[in-house]
C-alpha cells in the first residue's frame, strides 16, 4: 500500500505541530492555510509560554497539560523562546487568602513554584505595584508565535512535507458518505485545483466549525474573543500575573522591547475581523496598571482582538471554559468518514495536541507508527525559506 | 468614534499587470493601517494578498509601504496619515520580488539571516537587576540553576530596511542591512576564532560591507531601532582591525 495523504488545514499552531508530527511518522502531508502562516488565532497571541499556573486552581487538566508541554517546548525549540520565569503576584487581602489555594494547585499539577519574599521580587522585578503582599515564581515563558509555527513547518517540509499558504479550503470532496479530499483556491494563481486525501484534519480553531459545515458535521467549538494591548516599552523581565482566578486584564506579558496586557473574554458569532468594544480595552488598561503602575508612561502601540477556539461546555461562562482540547472523528459520530477535528487547547499546548490527533489520524488509517515530538529538536524557521 | 478611510491598494498576479483599487472601510479611531487593511479583505475583497500574524510588531511579517514610506502597518494610526478626503496608498515592500498584492518573497532574504547564523535570544543587555531560576532541567528542585534573563533580538527581520536601502536597489545580491547588522551582533557574541573568521570573510565579501553608499535609511526607516547602518560601520572597522591590526 502506498503511503496514505494526509490534508491538514490551517497553519496556525495547532496545523503546523501536526504537519510535523504526521511527517515525523512517515505519512504524506500536505498543509493549506487561506492566509499567512499564524495569521489567524495563533499570531494575535498573547505570547504567553503557561506554566500552567493560570489554571492550576479551576481547570487543572488544562494546567497539567500546560506545564508538561512547557517542558517539552524548552527542549525542542529553545530558539523562538524568551524563558525568564514568571511571577504571580497578590495585590489585596483576597488574593493573599488566594495563596494557599494557588500554591496547593501549583503542587498537585507538578508545577515548580516558590514563594519568593516581597522584597526580592520587588529587586527583580522594580516596577511591580510596591504594596504587592506575596509572589510566587513559576516557569512561565513567552513564545514567538509566528515563529513558533514556522519552526515546526521547516521541520516538517524537511521531512517530506508540503505546505501552501495562500490556498483557501474552497469545499470538500465527497465520495459517497466519505471525503476524499478538498477544493482548494490558491489565491497567488487565482485557480481553483482539488487535493485528493486519504484523510483531512480540520486544524482551523476558532474557524473550524465552519469547516466541519462543509463535512455536513458539527463541533462544539465557541469562538471566544480576548483583546490584547500593546505597549512600546517593557518593564518586566519576567510574565507577572495577578495570583486570583483568571480576570480580565491581569497579566502583563513582556516580548522584546514591548509589553502585551490581556486579557477579556466574551464569546462571539465570527472570528473574522472582530470589533473591540473600547471599554474593554479601558478596564484591561486599568487593571493592568495595578499590577505595574509605570505601564501608564508607556505608549499604547497597538490593540489585537483574536477568537480563542474554545470547547463550549453547557452552563459555563466562556470565561470559564476549560483550555484542554479535544479531537473528533466525524465518523464515529454519525458525520462523514475522512475528516478529524482538532480544537480547544492554547498555543502552549499545540505539540499535544497534535500527538493526540495524530494518533487518532493513525489509528483511522489502520497504522503503528509512535509520535516522536516530544525528543525531536525543530530546526530553524529560516530554513522554511530553503 | 469611528474613521472612514479610503485605502489605495496596490493590486498585483504574475500574470495581470498590476493596479491600484480603492477600498472604502471604516475602521475604529485607534485603528492601525494593519487593521484597515484587513477590513478590505474582510469586507470588500477576501482574494487581497497580504501577510499578518502578531499585530504587535514582534512577526515582521506585515511590513509595506504607506504613502511611499516603508512602515509596520500593525503599529501606525490610521489617524497618522488621515487628510481630508485622500487615500492612503498601499504597496509592497520594494527590492524584493513580488509574489501577489502586498505579498513579497521573503525566501532570499531568509536565506542570508540564516548565514549570518544569529540565534534570536541572547542573554540580555537590559539593566532591570535579578536572576531567574531555570525550571528546564526538569521538575527536581535539587537541579535548579541559576541563569541571566535572555531576550529576543531587537530585529524582527520584517525586510523594511532592505526595502529602504538604495544600494540594495542597485544590486538584490547586496547582503543588506540586516543580514549585515545580524552578523555584527554575532560577532559581538561568539569567541570561536573559526566562526568569527567565517564571519567577517562574510562581511568583507563583495556583496558585504563595502558596496554600502551610507545612506543611513536603514537606520531611519527601522522600527524596531536596530541601526543597521552603524553595525554595518562597525563591521568596516572589525575587518580594518584585522587586517591592520589597529583599531577595534
Amino acid at each position: 500500500m502506498s503511503v496514505p495523504h494526509v490534508l491538514i488545514i490551517g497553519a496556525g499552531s495547532t496545523g503546523s505541530a501536526t504537519a510535523h508530527d504526521l511527517a515525523l511518522r512517515g505519512l504524506r502531508v500536505t498543509v493549506v492555510e487561506r492566509g499567512e502562516i499564524a495569521s489567524g488565532t495563533t499570531g494575535r497571541n498573547h505570547c504567553l509560554l503557561h506554566s500552567g499556573g493560570r489554571y492550576c486552581v479551576n481547570d487543572q487538566e488544562g494546567a497539567i497539560e500546560c506545564i508538561e508541554e512547557n517542558l517539552i517546548l524548552r527542549r525542542i525549540m529553545p530558539h523562538v523562546l524568551e524563558m525568564n520565569d514568571g511571577l504571580f503576584v497578590a495585590l489585596d487581602d483576597e488574593d493573599y487568602a488566594f495563596k494557599e489555594q494557588f500554591l496547593a494547585g501549583c503542587a498537585e499539577c507538578r508545577i515548580p513554584a516558590r514563594e519568593i519574599q516581597v522584597a526580592q521580587a520587588l529587586k527583580i522585578e522594580p516596577f511591580l505595584n510596591p504594596r504587592i503582599k506575596a509572589a510566587v515564581q513559576v516557569p512561565d515563558g513567552v513564545f514567538e508565535p509566528w515563529r513558533f509555527c514556522v519552526s515546526f513547518l521547516a521541520t516538517a517540509k524537511k521531512n517530506g512535507a508540503t505546505i501552501r499558504n495562500f490556498a483557501e479550503v474552497q469545499d470538500l470532496i465527497f465520495q459517497g458518505n466519505a471525503i476524499a479530499g478538498a477544493k482548494i483556491f490558491d489565491q497567488r494563481t487565482g485557480k481553483t485545483e482539488s487535493i485528493g486525501a486519504d484523510l483531512i484534519v480540520n486544524a482551523t480553531g476558532a474557524w473550524a466549525g465552519m469547516v466541519a459545515a462543509m463535512a455536513k458535521a458539527d463541533v462544539p467549538v465557541a469562538p471566544t474573543a480576548g483583546v490584547m494591548v500593546a505597549i512600546g516599552k517593557r518593564f518586566n523581565n519576567m510574565v507577572i500575573n495577578r495570583m486570583h482566578k483568571p480576570h480580565d486584564g491581569d497579566i502583563v506579558v513582556p516580548i522584546r522591547n514591548t509589553s502585551i496586557i490581556g486579557t477579556t473574554s466574551w464569546r462571539v458569532t465570527q472570528p473574522d475581523a472582530i470589533e473591540i468594544p473600547q471599554d474593554q480595552i479601558d478596564k484591561m488598561i486599568e487593571a493592568g496598571q495595578l499590577l505595574m503602575p509605570i505601564l501608564k508612561k508607556g505608549v499604547q502601540r497597538g490593540v489585537m482582538a483574536v477568537a480563542r477556539p474554545l470547547i463550549a461546555s453547557a452552563n459555563v461562562d466562556a470565561r470559564d471554559f476549560s483550555r484542554t482540547f479535544e479531537a473528533f472523528n466525524h465518523r464515529k459520530q454519525g458525520g462523514a468518514a475522512g475528516i478529524i477535528t482538532i480544537s480547544g487547547g492554547k498555543t502552549t499546548t499545540a505539540r499535544g495536541m497534535a500527538e493526540k490527533v495524530s494518533d487518532v489520524v493513525c489509528a483511522e488509517l489502520g497504522i503503528h507508527a509512535e509520535c516522536k515530538t516530544k525528543t525531536t529538536p525543530l530546526i530553524s524557521y529560516r530554513e522554511f525559506y530553503n | 468614534m469611528a474613521l472612514n478611510v479610503t485605502l489605495r491598494m496596490f493590486r498585483y498576479r504574475p500574470d495581470q499587470s498590476a493596479r491600484y483599487d480603492m477600498f472604502k472601510v471604516t475602521v475604529p479611531d485607534a485603528a492601525n493601517v494593519l487593521d484597515a487593511i484587513e477590513q478590505a479583505w474582510a469586507q470588500h475583497d477576501r482574494a487581497l494578498m497580504f501577510r499578518h500574524a502578531c499585530h504587535h510588531a514582534s512577526c515582521g511579517t506585515c511590513a509595506v509601504r504607506v504613502n511611499g514610506r516603508e512602515v509596520l502597518p500593525c503599529i501606525v494610526p490610521v489617524k497618522k496619515y488621515l487628510d481630508g478626503d485622500k487615500p492612503l496608498t498601499i504597496e509592497p515592500l520594494k527590492n524584493f520580488s513580488l509574489v501577489g498584492d502586498l505579498v513579497v518573497d521573503v525566501a532570499n532574504f531568509f536565506q542570508k539571516q540564516a548565514a549570518s547564523g544569529l540565534v534570536i535570544t541572547r542573554p540580555t543587555e537590559n539593566k532591570l537587576e535579578g536572576k531567574p531560576i531555570a525550571y528546564d532541567q526538569g521538575l527536581d528542585p535539587a537541579s535548579v540553576e541559576t541563569v541571566p534573563f535572555n531576550r529576543f533580538e531587537n530585529c524582527i527581520e520584517c525586510g523594511i530596511c532592505l526595502s529602504a536601502c538604495p544600494t540594495m536597489a542597485a544590486s538584490v545580491k547586496f547582503f543588506g542591512p540586516a543580514s549585515l547588522a545580524a552578523l555584527e551582533r554575532e560577532l559581538d557574541k561568539t569567541t570561536d576564532p573559526q566562526r568569527r573568521a567565517r564571519l567577517l570573510e562574510l562581511a568583507d565579501d563583495e556583496q558585504g560591507v563595502w558596496r554600502c553608499h551610507s545612506a543611513w535609511e536603514c537606520t531611519e526607516t527601522c522600527p524596531q531601532n536596530v541601526r543597521p547602518a552603524e553595525a554595518i560601520m562597525a563591521l568596516r572597522r572589525r575587518i580594518f582591525a584585522q587586517r591592520f591590526g589597529f583599531g577595534k
